[in-house]
């Protein structure tokens, strides 16, 4: 391996934006080296310039984005002295790339055939027949089903999960020496995430090719990669081997950056989140010396401030390096100044009741002339539970399972075809907003899962808080309002000359901030929160997510948290609610979930997140296939198509009865046909290895 | 009194212009060095074409503004010499205080081009603008709900939209120029000697200047019901200047004579309304469609807002971007239909000084003398250009960011 050249060698990279208003650095001073054979992880959070890193490697920086320091070699051949031929070559046959988003990569007008045989025939000018073998080959080991009838299908006619893999496909079949993979599955469900995430480590020992896989998951990181890079702000801050950087991290960011992140295999008081404080600094506004100064809680004035500091190698670990002046100072295995979050009072008071709610939408094939074909699609099959006043309960399921209806059902935006649901007594299931008095309307608000998207342009954020106040009935008069709404801004933490200021002037957290302020705003009893965090990066995460938690406490309201992060859910949540398909599978509190019996999708679920920890031993349950359409959902259990359990229950009966709630214990049930001796025996899947 | 040789005239004219100049410095000189602090304005400023565009359209409104001053002339007046006096020429025996040269010759009925230009700049830059507000009026008033509530009302709308683009706009033309149609109708009176007739250019018009009342009326209504004092107050405004404009200009009953308005100009609004509101309806409605999924519009409705709030408050706001862009395109498209109206002596009255009536009436002796027609022509084309280059660098700026 030393005699063969690295695939990919970066060395003092610097890659500036030319913009109207100034020069902006995205990356500063970047080495990396990728090993043949070698998958190496580039983290961060947004804006940390690791996109910017791959689209140097590909020469794809646009118009005003330029190369203006240091080198990157392939295979030994400085790729700056290529000319555009050479780079078209390199491009597409040598290095190959992956971007988030798999619709956007594939041609809509093309069959997925066309598509895939355009590679080998333009970069190895070999015959159509023989590129469509070769193609056929690729979507085989890409484990798509029915190969043949994928060829001639067309992108829109594949699922999400599937249209990723030919994306995967597609990069492979110029049988490429370097895969680059920005963030591959970040637009994926959790359990499609996990079994294309398997997928590529499986094809990258397969064909042998070097990955540099481009992530803010630390836990994708830890399963796919060999060594890892972490970068803050346009810098490499830390990078070593994997096992090495995880047990062993020597730069303040990494080590906050583990902190600010959940765990599912450790519950809150023995891993309490921290926050990172403070925000990202703009390229224009970063600070002297290190980046992460500022907000790091070992920053010593002098030594940190000073002048731009350089990458050391430990002394120990000749391939472990962090970008730090004082590493060799700081207790990196000091305990962790454990904050304990008073205990949240949950009361006996139900704040809301959901008793066999059921909602139902008809679809019409042709809504002019159809008619007689209507398809039911059931979104929300007899849910029923009850939620307590300061409680939190979690709703977790994939994209479909109706988690978003039930929701709307709650919010009055939709009203439901059967059942009851009650809010301190009153009913609600069939009254629509438009309905509903002001107090319930401000008594069920909710917190919305895009923070660029929940504040409107248009109006200066107290506005839009004062709106809210308004249509609530808060407040007698514009003054009364006004002092309201600046104490609001209070509660989240956000200094009250942010009234005044547009939203696009928020930060990404803040303006999350303000949406839980408005949430609030009507001394709501229950909050409904639509994954309030995912969208933010993991250093504000943590902040908002305890801010969420704190006015809830204070507040005693009823917190509705729905997610797919299960590493928060088990960190924030007192009771789950497990959803597939309309169909709640499991429901418990949060220690009988994460323990087993489990349900097979629960358990599933639990495997396909991944966890940044060494120390935690996760069993491999990979789900084949993709979840059922919603229009068309398979007979019997909701589950039975993927379930591995199935061969366990006799007679086929999986596939012909939908299965009873079967009560394991005090408030645990599973919707499932297994025996309670074999939901017993199921083994936990985590286990968290002793030190 | 000499004729001014050479190209002496256009150095007068260039000083004639003093007061646009001196204006467009005091605005152009402080937009351009404050650009990067004013978002989408300062972006003009940052492309050529922009700037092109930006001073185009300066240059027509502060002419505009400033006509009095700049014109040499009366308008509408004739003068000693000046039929069909080429750029240049003296007046025969001008009266004391009079300016001597006719600085871009004479017309047919020897009225001055010159004044004739600039005053004309004044009618266009009145008519064009207030046109097209309505032509938006109608088509955000209809547009928004089809998009947002969807469903038959949209199907229906759109419908009609298609209609009416698919309706032939030259017959449209001619049907509104023919006697019967403009004078037929029954006559209705509101008192007094006043007389209104039924006809279908009265009711187009009737129809269509309803709507801005309405627009106003329902954005204050749905934003203040919250705060009853305030809407009261803000409602009957509107109300009060709604109907007496709407008795004014749709139905020629306004005691104080002050919002009058020409048959001719009645034809002009109801026609660009008629032509343009189903390509704003369109615009509008794609708009909302793609706003309507914005989390913002779903907090909206689960704080309970109700659907006009919605539309008016919280989607049209963000839909501004492509509005104004398409607006400034439309201003131009305005001024050239104005122009082709003015063919068909469906314009203002034919004395009028607006490009189009100008040109129309030049054009018969263009083979002979072809600046009454040539200047003109030079305005409205350097105008529509202005406009568009305005508008396209708006829209570059706006997808920029």
């Amino acid at each position: 391996m030393t005699n063969t050249p690295p695939v990919l060698e970066i060395d003092k990279l610097s890659i500036s934006f030319l913009t109207r208003l100034r020069q902006i650095d995205a990356v500063m001073d970047f080495s990396v080296t990728v090993n043949p054979g070698e998958a190496v992880g580039l983290v961060g959070e947004s804006g940390c310039g690791k996109s910017t890193v791959a689209l140097g490697v590909m020469r794809d920086l646009g118009g005003n984005g330029k190369i203006i320091g240091g080198s990157i070699k392939f295979k030994g051949r400085e790729m700056a002295d290529m000319n555009d031929d050479e780079l078209r070559q390199v491009r597409g046959r040598d290095i190959a790339m992956i971007y988030q988003e798999p619709m956007a990569s594939l041609n809509p007008a093309m069959t997925i055939g066309a598509q895939l045989m355009e590679v080998p025939q333009y970069h190895e000018q070999i015959s159509a027949a023989e590129a469509r073998a070769r193609a056929l080959e690729v979507v085989r080991d890409v484990k798509l089903p029915d190969p043949e009838r994928v060829l001639n299908a067309y992108p829109h006619q594949l699922s999400g999960g599937q249209q990723q893999r030919i994306v995967i496909a597609m990069a492979l079949m110029a049988k490429p020496s370097l895969l680059i993979l920005d963030e591959p599955t970040t637009a994926l469900d959790v359990t499609v995430e996990a079994a294309v995430i398997k997928l590529v480590k499986e094809l990258g020992q397969k064909y042998g090719t070097s990955m540099l896989f481009i992530s803010h998951n630390l836990g994708l990181v830890m399963e796919t990669c060999d060594r890892i890079c972490v970068m803050y702000s346009g810098e490499a801050v830390e990078r070593g081997p994997i096992k090495d950087v995880f047990e062993n991290m020597h730069h303040p960011y990494t080590q906050a950056l583990f902190r600010a992140i959940p765990v599912p295999g450790a519950d809150k008081n023995v891993q309490p989140l921290i926050a990172i404080p403070g925000n990202f600094p703009l390229p224009h506004q970063r600070p002297n010396g290190c980046n992460f100064g500022p907000r790091c809680n070992y920053f010593e004035a002098g030594t940190c401030d000073a002048n731009p500091i350089e990458m050391a190698t430990l002394p120990d670990n000749p391939r472990h390096q962090t970008r730090c002046n004082r590493f060799a100072d700081i207790d990196w295995n000091a305990p962790v100044e454990a904050k304990v979050a008073p205990a949240v009072a949950v009361s006996d008071k139900v704040t809301l009741r959901v008793e066999g709610l059921r909602k139902y939408y008809d679809v019409a094939a042709n809504a002019l002339f159809g008619g007689r074909s209507t398809k039911v699609v059931k979104a929300n099959e007899t849910l029923s539970f009850d939620a307590h006043a300061g409680e939190t309960l979690a709703i977790v399921g994939e994209s479909g399972c109706g988690k978003s209806t039930l929701a709307k059902v709650l919010m009055g935006l939709e009203t439901a075809t059967e059942g009851n649901v009650s809010l301190n007594g009153k009913a609600l299931a069939n009254v629509p907003i438009q309905d509903r008095d002001a107090t319930t309307v401000g008594g069920v608000q909710m917190v919305f899962q895009n923070p660029f998207d929940t504040l409107n342009p248009s109006m200066t954020v107290g506005r839009q808080i004062m709106r809210a106040l308004e249509i609530f009935g808060i407040g007698d008069n514009e003054v009364a309002r006004r002092e309201r709404m600046f104490e609001l801004l209070d509660l989240v933490k956000l200094p009250r000359a942010f009234s005044d200021r547009s939203p696009r002037q928020l930060s990404g957290g803040q303006k999350q901030r303000v949406g839980i302020a408005r949430a609030f705003a009507g001394n709501a009893k229950l909050v409904v929160a639509d994954e309030p965090v995912s969208a933010l990066d993991v250093s504000v995460q943590a902040a908002v997510t305890e801010l969420l938690m704190d006015i809830q406490r204070k507040n005693k309201t009823t917190l509705l948290f729905i997610s797919h992060d299960l590493s928060i859910v088990r960190y924030l949540s007192d009771r789950i609610l497990v959803m597939y398909l309309g169909h709640v599978v499991e429901m418990g509190t949060t220690e009988q979930v994460f323990q087993p019996p489990y349900h097979p999708y629960t358990e599933a679920l639990l495997a396909a997140a991944p966890i940044a920890d060494t120390r935690v031993d996760k069993r491999e349950v990979v789900l084949e296939g993709d979840i059922p359409s919603a229009m068309n959902p398979p007979s019997g259990c909701p589950f039975q198509t993927r379930c591995k359990w199935k061969p366990k229950v006799e007679g086929a009966l999986c596939e012909r009865e939908v299965p009873p709630i079967q009560i394991l214990a005090d408030g645990h049930q599973i919707k499932c046909h297994l025996d309670a001796d074999t939901l017993n025996d199921m083994a936990p899947v985590f286990s968290i290895a002793a030190e | 009194m000499e004729n001014l040789a050479g190209l002496d005239h256009l150095l007068k004219i260039t000083i004639r212009f003093w007061p646009v100049w001196v204006a467009m410095a005091i605005v152009m000189i402080p937009s351009f060095s404050t650009r990067r602090n004013t978002g989408l304005y300062g972006q003009i400023f940052e492309s050529r074409i922009g700037v092109i565009g930006f001073s185009l359209v300066s240059f027509w409104v502060f002419t505009a503004i400033f006509a009095d001053v700049i014109m040499t002339h009366d308008p509408y007046a004739t003068w000693g010499g000046l039929k069909n006096a080429l750029p240049g020429s003296a007046l025969r025996a001008p009266a004391e205080g009079i300016y001597p040269h006719a600085l871009l010759g004479g017309d047919n009925l020897a009225r001055d081009v010159f004044s004739r230009v600039v005053e004309g700049s004044r009618i266009v830059l009145t008519i064009s603008p207030i046109a097209t507000l309505f032509a938006f009026m109608v088509g955000i008033t209809l547009g928004l709900p089809a998009g947002y509530f969807g469903g038959r009302m949209d199907t229906a709308l759109t419908f009609i939209s298609n209609l009416i683009i698919a309706f032939p706009v030259i017959l449209l033309f001619y049907l509104l120029v023919t006697p019967e149609i403009r004078s037929g109708g029954p006559a209705f009176s509101f008192g007094g000697d006043h007389v209104w007739r039924a006809s279908v250019p009265n009711l187009l018009a009737a129809l269509i200047f309803i709507f801005p009342t309405i627009f106003f009326c329902t954005l204050w209504q749905s934003r203040f019901y919250v705060r009853p004092k305030l809407r009261n107050i803000l409602i009957a405004v509107t109300l009060v200047i709604g109907i007496w404009g709407y008795l004014g200009t749709a139905f020629d009953y306004d005691p104080t004579g002050l919002l009058l308005i020409e048959p001719g100009l009645k034809n002009i609004f109801a026609i660009v309304a008629i032509v343009g509101a189903p390509a704003k309806f369109r615009i509008v409605r794609g708009l909302t469609l793609d706003i309507k999924t914005r989390d913002y519009v779903a907090a909206a409705q689960t704080r309970g807002e109700r659907p006009w709030y919605i539309m008016l408050w919280e989607i049209l706001p963000n839909a501004r971007g492509p509005l104004i862009v398409d607006f400034c395109l439309r201003i131009g498209y305005t001024a050239i239909l104005l122009g082709a109206l003015g063919f068909f002596g469906l314009g203002l009255t034919p004395e009028s000084a607006d490009w189009g009536s100008t040109i129309n009436e030049a054009r018969r002796l263009l083979a002979l003398y072809s600046h009454p027609a040539l200047y003109p022509a030079l305005a409205l084309m350097t105008l529509v250009l202005g406009l568009n280059l305005l508008g396209d660098s708006l829209r570059e700026a706006s997808q920029k960011d």
